[in-house]
């Protein structure tokens, strides 16, 4: 190491120490100068959406504070869609309610699965205590929208996909987020919506400001919430289309497929990630393919679609060494056999209704649910 | 992992509380595919509101039903494309590898007869009840001894009734973890020569097999939880059973006349509040989910007509249970040493 990078290092330990402890924000890295804007931004949230989390319980939190690295657990199939994802003009921004004290376990968690990120924001609290803020604890609107916010305005995409989970708070926030750069809520709305929220007046001002400085467009392609409580996903219904609940990450894959964000190959490489962890078998995936086609989330037409261009895949060696598989047009028919079961009848379809969330309501209704939750002995997540 | 087959739409709150009950299951059973049967967009209407994983309830379409008041061998006949008629071609395919039905009894059974083959050794089928008795059994302390058969076989000879008491005997090991099951034959006395031709050759066979037979119980004893498995042709199981529950529901309609009739009845009612709660609780129905029809090469577990969806999850549980405890294969086994 140089003398002048060990200068370097030494004059940034102050910001790197405050920044560990939770002191000082950590400041997401924008855009290189000269860099090229990316196309598609993906938005992911950590605990209950990447990680397996419990946070039902004050044991839980504890135990995941002081977890390692090692110890944490992704959903089977996160990573290699997390690594399908990163591709050029791609960028991954990660944004999670953990505490800043976690981020180099995080950091080390998301080193050791090799995945690769562009921004990694995490919450604050230790400010929030020390400023008295303790409703901002709890609060997920005025942490994660202007988080979100900031981190468009310093690299705006044309289009972003987000990733959430069956928390109601993540579903508002990403449709809200949505909306606002889509310049469907008006600034008047939004303040309603941050009191509602029960925003602290200084944050809410910064948030109106930050909304009117983002830039404006309707890419918000997909909204994917993992249905880790395994709520039912009807309730997800009056978001909208775009929202797409998960049971599983090779769902979300399919759907990034009709979607042409993902290719066959990518796809395969999801599934075999879920059938290595001993936590899925091919018939589980199979069954997932008609859950979300059940659904109308994806089309038969996609399904079918999917194991000509998978059985191509696997021809140019996707499924190499996998002798532990059966031969692919035995998996390919059993997919299509789990697809002609549904037989010819209608399935779920969605009528559009286009008419716009009412915010203050589902932020009021996501307050009464964490109530209740609490009286019922849990904590809240996300 | 072991794939449960369930008629999605027998039973009388068919489809709603049967989809329910399936829903929970696969929540509770992470190790088991639910394959529900039925009218397909009826079914994926239904899913999407409960609480479910996706990845583990499977749909699959049958565009018929047959009532619970259809006759059974008529019905079948005329929809081939039946719930309960897909659902049993599913397991005898080897698609599925257990089937819960709350629908039409004859349905079902004649259903897997047709389809299913019996467990190596056994004659006849049995269709097993279960009842609350006064003892307790087996380490989770199960009040409920079972009673077989109830219906599937009306006419036995002693080799059907040999086989009734082990496959009896397997399901009470699996199901109550009763160890060393007692079984016992019907009979209208205890001495070995009571009873007709085929309770005293059974009497005589069961003897020399290695099963806990404690000989003949009478009628009075049944209630008494003397066994924890008694044997019977399906008439005489069917009217026993039928006995049981007209004994039962007279009980409770004395009780309503005495609440009605005498203040001081009524207070001493409320005195016995709790003791009257707990017995219902004992007494419940939807907390045993289903009775099983044994001797198929397949598990198949008949709900009650009017299953709720705590009822389903259950059957459900049970059926899981069977298959996880290798029900059919432990009484080919014990099959086999007896011949």
């Amino acid at each position: 190491m140089s003398l002048l990078t060990r200068f370097q290092r030494l004059a940034t330990l102050p910001v790197r120490v405050g920044e560990r402890i939770g002191l000082l924000d950590h400041v997401p890295d924008g855009l290189a100068p000269g860099a090229p804007l990316p196309h598609h931004t993906f938005r992911w949230d950590l605990d209950k959406t990447y990680l397996r989390t419990e946070f039902d319980s004050f044991a839980d939190l504890a135990k995941a504070a002081f977890e390692n690295a090692a110890d944490k657990q992704a959903y089977p199939g996160a990573t290699a869609l997390l690594r399908a994802l990163a591709q050029p003009g791609h960028r991954i921004c990660i944004v999670s309610g953990s505490p800043t004290q976690m981020r180099q376990v995080l950091a080390a968690k998301l080193a050791l699965d090799g995945v690769a990120y562009d921004e990694f924001v995490l919450k604050n609290n230790l400010k929030n205590i020390l400023r008295g803020r303790f409703r901002s604890l709890r609060a997920q609107i005025p942490y994660k929208l202007p988080a979100m916010l900031r981190s468009r305005i310093g690299a705006p995409a044309a289009r972003e996909t987000l990733f959430g989970d069956d928390a109601e708070a993540d579903a508002i926030i990403y449709c809200l987020y949505a909306d606002v750069i889509a310049g469907r809520v008006s600034i008047g709305d939004l303040e309603r919506v941050l009191i509602a929220a029960r925003t602290y007046d200084d944050d809410a001002a910064m948030i109106l400001d930050l909304a009117q400085r983002a830039p404006k467009t309707e890419g918000i392609s997909r909204i994917f919430i993992h249905l880790d409580r395994r709520s039912p996903p009807v309730g997800f219904r009056r978001f909208g289309h775009r929202l797409v609940p998960v049971f599983n990450y090779f769902q979300a894959a399919l759907v990034l497929y009709q979607d042409h964000i993902l290719s066959a190959r990518q796809v395969i490489f999801v599934a075999l990630e879920m059938l290595d962890s001993g936590q899925y078998e091919l018939g589980h995936l199979a069954t997932s393919i008609q859950d979300v086609i059940r659904r109308g989330r994806i089309t038969r037409e996609t399904a079918l679609r999917l194991t000509s261009d998978a059985n191509e895949a696997s021809q140019s060696g996707a499924l190499s060494g996998r002798t532990d598989l059966p031969p692919f047009e035995q998996i390919a028919s059993s997919f299509r056999e789990r697809v002609r079961e549904l037989g010819d009848g209608p399935l779920d379809t969605w009528e559009v209704d286009d008419a716009p969330l009412d915010y203050v309501r589902l932020v009021d209704e996501e307050h009464e649910h964490r109530r209740t939750r609490r009286k019922h002995g849990h904590t809240s997540s996300s | 992992m072991h794939r449960i087959v369930v008629d999605a739409m027998g039973g009388d709150l068919a489809p709603d509380e049967i989809v329910q009950g399936a829903a929970e299951a696969s929540l509770a059973l992470t190790n088991a595919e639910i394959i529900l049967v039925g009218d397909a967009t009826v079914i994926g209407r239904l899913l999407p509101r409960l609480r479910h994983d996706g990845g583990r309830v499977r749909v699959h379409h049958a565009p018929t039903f047959i009532d619970m008041h259809d006759k059974p061998g008529e019905a079948l006949a005329q929809k081939p494309d039946s719930s309960i008629a897909v659902a049993a071609e599913l397991v005898a395919r080897g698609e599925g590898d257990a089937l819960v039905s709350a629908g039409n009894t004859g349905a079902s059974v004649l259903a897997c007869a047709q389809q299913w083959k019996l467990v190596d050794g056994i004659t006849r089928a049995a269709l097993a009840a279960v009842y609350p008795t006064e003892l307790r059994r087996g380490e989770k302390d199960d009040p409920f001894s079972l009673i077989l058969d109830v219906g599937a076989t009306v006419d036995v000879v002693a080799e059907d009734l040999v086989g009734f008491a082990v496959m009896g005997s397997a399901y009470a090991k699996l199901v109550s973890n009763n160890r060393r099951p007692r079984v016992a034959l019907l009979s209208n006395g205890t001495e070995p020569t009571k009873g007709p031709a085929a309770v005293v050759a059974a009497h005589a066979r069961l003897l020399t097999s290695d099963l806990n037979f404690i000989g003949n119980i009478e009628g009075l004893d049944i209630p008494r939880g003397v066994a924890d498995v008694v044997v019977t042709d399906g008439f005489t199981g069917n009217v026993v059973l039928k006995m049981l529950e007209g004994v039962t529901e007279t009980v409770v309609r004395l009780a309503r006349y005495a609440h009605k009739e005498r203040l001081s009845w009524r207070l001493g009612l409320f005195a016995l509040s709790s003791a009257i709660d707990q017995l219902k609780e004992l007494t419940d129905w939807h907390q045993y989910g289903g009775a099983p029809l044994l001797g198929f090469a397949h598990p198949f577990i008949k709900a009650h007509g009017r299953s709720n969806a705590r009822a389903m999850t259950n059957a459900i549980k049970v059926a899981h249970k069977a298959l996880v405890g290798d029900l059919c294969g432990n009484i080919s086994r014990t099959m086999a040493e007896l011949a």
